[in-house]
């Protein structure tokens, strides 16, 4: 009894944090980007009256959706919180970590984009059918870079679950600055940007027909549906920005639950999501969006440098 | 003792650039050039009769070393270099008289064909496998401004071409060298020592086979690419057809031996050292596949000096084939074929510089009745090309038919009867070329004179001596190339 | 040099080894020349690196010269003498490729698993004990096939210099790996060949730019048969 109930506490603990902070640092990116551009910006909070906001407002649904239309914010919202469930954050390992693993965490996250995708075909508008053509081409090549990326980090760790990998790492630290690794860290970093939808691959604030990827997909929404869809990106950033720094520097992080190594591990986690946040404002701020023939071969290099780092863990060795 | 004959054979063309470049005058340049060039050829005889008595010489830290091999191709290439520097001094007076070329430029071609000597016998005189490199891919770019020489738009992308294709290919042996290098650092004592040919010749059954084939296999690129091997010859035509007459003739007849010479260095360190016919195979199958490859262009060509040039393809391939083969009579054969075909090559693309300067065309069927215009140097190109198809009474007759009987008594009958196949194709498309240019009636009034009485005086020099090695070999000539057949079984 | 400062000087120059590679795939992958060159000084960059740290780790103090050579002229004054040749003659920037950068880039990952077996039939061989560095040894034949791809595939004349000086790199590194470099006096001769093949080059560029319109290879044609 006592253990079921500190493993929902526990899983409550880590939700409330991913769905808590989410907003925060998709604000504080987009406040640096506003920095870079000689703006003052909105607040780094701004987001959550944003959230606030669209959660109050009438939804619109166009007459030709189906319960697809309606259904998919729930599901993507909901996915993303399970993901959220299964990627360490503060403490490894993650209560729920039986769960699933990776394979698990890109399943999950095909299954959001294959239902947004489907959404934008589904309001019967030109630009969602745009979007969703467009997304699904980068999807086809960003996904086996995402999964290479991944793997080589499995393959150093010896096993595919997220939490065991970052704790095999988080005690020996010297691992961390295998060449290998370090490739893979930036093929993924390149795949972050693809996913969640950022200059150079994608603007995330346009809503021009040529530009746009994902805000086409979700065009029609609105009100709560699009509050959840928002959020949920959100989360989806964090959840990246998490595997990023914890599957590659697990540094500070806890691996009990104890009061102070709680308090670290949340320290560590902080400072390290915030700077891996600015860093992706500054290359959106310092990158011009890539023509769209040209981000295949921005994603191949992604490919590449996953599958360098695959192959320079057999040659080099762990 | 033996470095007073290194440091004059590597000196004298120092010597001789560092003069030409202080001077400009045309007349100081053409004597210290001429001067240079002829005291390292009779510095090259020296070398030889010193070889004659101490079989090999070695300078003190070991960097230069001469054996019958070297010291016979050493002669050979130190000749056309005295040869063709001969000859420049009426080539250029007349092209200087024509307007063709100005004073800076002359002095430049006197300047680089020094260098170029220099970088030849830095080749050939190294001990250290560095060194060899060193000067092979020096050889390519003393080469590079002589060949874009005219600068006309096909000449620079000629010389390119071939500073781009042989710096790859050199490249390439570079990576072989260090390969070579790293099976022997942990055999040879001291790893001073592991880059010197002779130390690496007294290990050579502890080196590691597997390594040393990966090696050779770079090597053989590498060094075969400088040669004009197929299939990386494709340089060749370009170069040889736009350079000035003298330089493509000493390339033809100077930089293939150069090349051939650091061939066979590793080829007798390998197949010490692997045995089994690894490198020979090999070998035979290049060679082939070049004499092969030489066969249609040479049907099908349109450019006297291309023409030429395949000829220089296919005769490496002929040398490298006769190598392979291994027998002491094909060794023979080959050393013989290597001389052969260095008089031939210059003595023909003199020749047909002379015919191209009267012409003013390089294109074959714009050259018609020769013997009327220019009589002797026609004589001298028809009589030329007999001998470079191995028509007897000239030396490569000789020598061919010393590599096809080789090739017969030591059992590869199928490849020598492909060689014989392509050497008779090829007679065949030479004639009827030369046959065309020299006979008959000039197609229209042509205005071009021959060379000088001197030039062709030496052209015709060097028929006879074709002439006399196809009739009979003195036997100082004999003993030389026995000696360096020695060398050549390891 | 105790054990631990070798696996720490060992760990860095995987590290250098692995990002020279980087910079020649990213090479590979890019279509400005103002790019290849940058990435190529890097590249020499890290090359240069490396050699200094072989001479740390393993004490073979006569590669300290290279090293020095390396970082001074592959990465500063050759990429500066290039920069210089594309600002005089006008020509667009933009590169031509004959197989694109997808293709290419798929072809790249393939030739780095060659060069990994070839690397491993060389190194299996040798019985003993094989340096440290030649793990190194791989990504070297690599960057040698990835130099010889860049130079057969990429249409302008200068792309054709990066690709032999990339090959070049391959070969100095796969001498510092299994080797620790050849002696100094050679080593300095290979550094001045390549010095001049780039003045060279770099002049042929030139004429070529003064004859040709561009400095695209493809239109040097006119010599066929």
């Amino acid at each position: 009894m006592n253990d079921t109930f500190e493993m929902i506490l526990a899983s409550a603990f880590q939700l409330f944090l991913v769905l808590a902070s989410a907003p925060l640092i998709s604000g504080i990116i987009k406040k640096t980007k506003a920095r870079f551009q000689r703006r003052r910006g909105a607040s780094v909070v701004q987001p959550y009256f944003d959230l606030a906001k669209l959660l109050r407002k009438e939804v619109v649904v166009s007459p030709v959706a189906s319960w697809l239309f309606r259904i998919t914010p729930y599901l993507v919202f909901a996915s993303t919180l399970v993901i959220a469930l299964l990627v360490p954050t503060v403490v490894t390992p993650v209560p729920l970590h039986w769960i699933g693993d990776i394979i698990t965490v890109i399943y999950l996250f095909a299954l959001g984009r294959f239902f947004v995708a489907l959404v934008g075909l589904d309001t019967g508008s030109a630009f969602g059918g745009l979007g969703s053509s467009r997304e699904m081409s980068i999807a086809s090549i960003i996904e086996p870079a995402m999964m290479l990326a991944i793997f080589t980090a499995a393959v150093t760790a010896g096993s595919t679950n997220l939490s065991i990998i970052v704790a095999r790492l988080s005690s020996t630290p010297v691992a961390m600055l295998n060449p290998a690794h370090l490739l893979a860290f930036s093929g993924l970093f390149i795949v972050t940007i693809a996913e969640t939808g950022r200059v150079p691959v994608d603007n995330p604030a346009t809503h021009l027909e040529l530009t746009m990827i994902h805000e086409a997909m979700i065009l029609e929404y609105s009100g709560r549906y699009l509050a959840l869809i928002e959020w949920a990106s959100q989360m989806k950033l964090m959840v990246f920005l998490a595997l990023l720094s914890n599957m590659f520097f697990p540094v500070g992080i806890a691996t009990t639950w104890s009061p102070w190594a709680l308090l670290v591990g949340s320290a560590a986690f902080f400072c390290k999501i915030i700077v891996l946040a600015v860093i992706v404002a500054v290359v959106e701020s310092t990158n011009a969006k890539l023509r769209l023939f040209r981000v295949p071969e921005f994603l191949m290099v992604a490919f590449i440098l996953s599958f360098l780092a695959l192959i320079l863990f057999f040659i080099i060795g762990a | 003792m033996s470095m007073i004959l290194f440091s004059l054979l590597l000196g004298t063309p120092i010597a001789g650039s560092i003069l030409c470049a202080l001077f400009h005058k045309r007349r100081v340049l053409e004597i210290i050039t001429v001067t240079s060039s002829g005291l390292t050829f009779l510095s090259a005889f020296w070398l030889m009769a010193k070889v004659m008595q101490e079989t090999t010489l070695h300078s003190p830290q070991g960097w230069w070393y001469a054996d019958g091999l070297s010291a016979y191709i050493i002669i050979i290439v130190s000749g056309s270099a005295f040869v063709v520097a001969l000859y420049s001094i009426g080539y250029l007076r007349r092209q200087i008289y024509k307007r063709k070329v100005d004073a800076p430029k002359l002095w430049l071609y006197y300047l680089l064909l020094n260098i170029f000597l220099f970088t030849m016998m830095l080749v050939l005189l190294s001990n250290n496998l560095g060194f060899l490199w060193i000067g092979s891919e020096a050889t390519t770019l003393a080469t590079a401004f002589l060949v874009a020489f005219y600068e006309r738009e096909s000449s620079i992308e000629a010389a390119w071409k071939y500073v781009v294709i042989c710096s790859v290919g050199i490249t390439l042996a570079l990576f072989g060298i260090i390969l070579t290098y790293f099976s022997a650092l942990h055999v040879v004592p001291a790893s001073g020592n592991a880059l010197h040919w002779s130390s690496l010749m007294l290990v050579a059954k502890e080196l590691d086979p597997a390594v040393l084939k990966l090696a050779f296999i770079f090597i053989l690129i590498g060094f075969g690419t400088k040669a004009g091997l197929a299939p990386m010859h494709t340089w060749k035509p370009d170069a040889y057809g736009e350079a000035p007459a003298p330089i493509s003739a000493l390339m033809a007849a100077g930089l293939v031996n150069v090349a051939l010479y650091s061939l066979m260095r590793f080829y007798i360190l390998v197949d010490k050292a692997v045995g089994g016919g690894f490198a020979s195979t090999l070998f035979i199958i290049f060679g082939l596949m070049s004499m092969g490859v030489a066969v249609p262009f040479i049907l099908l060509q349109r450019d006297f000096k291309r023409l030429l040039a395949y000829s220089s393809v296919e005769h490496v391939g002929i040398i490298v084939f006769a190598l392979g083969i291994g027998t002491p009579l094909a060794y023979f054969g080959a050393l013989l074929h290597l001389l052969n075909n260095a008089i031939a090559k210059i003595l023909l693309f003199l020749t047909a510089g002379n015919v191209r300067m009267a012409y003013g065309s390089r294109i074959m069927h714009k050259v018609t009745g020769a013997i009327k215009v220019i009589p002797a140097s026609a004589t001298l190109l028809i009589l030329g090309v007999f001998a470079i198809t191995g028509w007897p009474p000239f030396g490569i007759f000789v020598s061919e038919f010393t590599i096809i009987s080789a090739g017969f008594t030591s059992g590869n009958i199928v490849p020598a009867i492909l060689f014989v196949g392509f050497i008779t194709t090829i007679f065949v498309g030479f004639i009827y070329y030369t046959s065309r240019m020299v006979l008959g009636e000039p197609h229209r009034p042509v205005k071009g004179s021959d060379a000088d009485s001197a030039s062709l005086l030496l052209l015709g020099l060097l028929l006879g001596a074709l002439l006399m090695l196809g009739v009979f070999i003195p036997s100082q000539l004999q003993q030389c190339i026995q000696n360096a057949v020695n060398v050549l079984k390891g | 040099m105790g054990i631990i400062h070798l696996s720490t000087i060992g760990l860095l120059i995987d590290i250098f080894a692995a990002a020279i590679l980087v910079t020649a795939v990213l090479i590979v992958s890019s279509r400005s020349l103002v790019f290849y060159i940058r990435l190529f000084a890097l590249q020499s960059f890290f090359l240069g690196a490396v050699a200094l740290l072989v001479v740390l780790g393993y004490g073979e103090t006569h590669i300290l010269i290279a090293a020095f050579l390396t970082i001074a002229v592959k990465a500063i004054a050759i990429p500066m003498v290039l920069t210089r040749v594309i600002e005089r003659i006008q020509v667009r920037k933009e590169i031509e490729f004959s197989i694109n950068i997808t293709a290419s880039l798929l072809l790249c990952a393939g030739m780095v698993i060659l060069s990994d077996s070839v690397a491993q039939s060389i190194l299996s061989s040798q019985h003993g004990d094989a340096p440290a560095v030649s793990r190194v040894l791989s990504v070297s034949i690599a960057m040698m096939l990835i130099g010889l791809f860049i130079m057969m595939t990429r249409k302008k004349a200068l792309t054709q210099i990066i690709g032999l000086l990339t090959m070049e790199n391959g070969v100095f590194l796969s001498g510092l790996s299994i080797t620790y470099g050849m002696p100094l006096i050679v080593e300095v001769g290979i550094f001045f060949d390549i010095m001049i093949a780039v003045l060279i080059l770099g002049v042929f560029v030139f004429r070529i730019n003064k004859t040709f319109e561009t400095i695209s290879i493809d239109s040097l044609r006119s010599l066929r048969h």
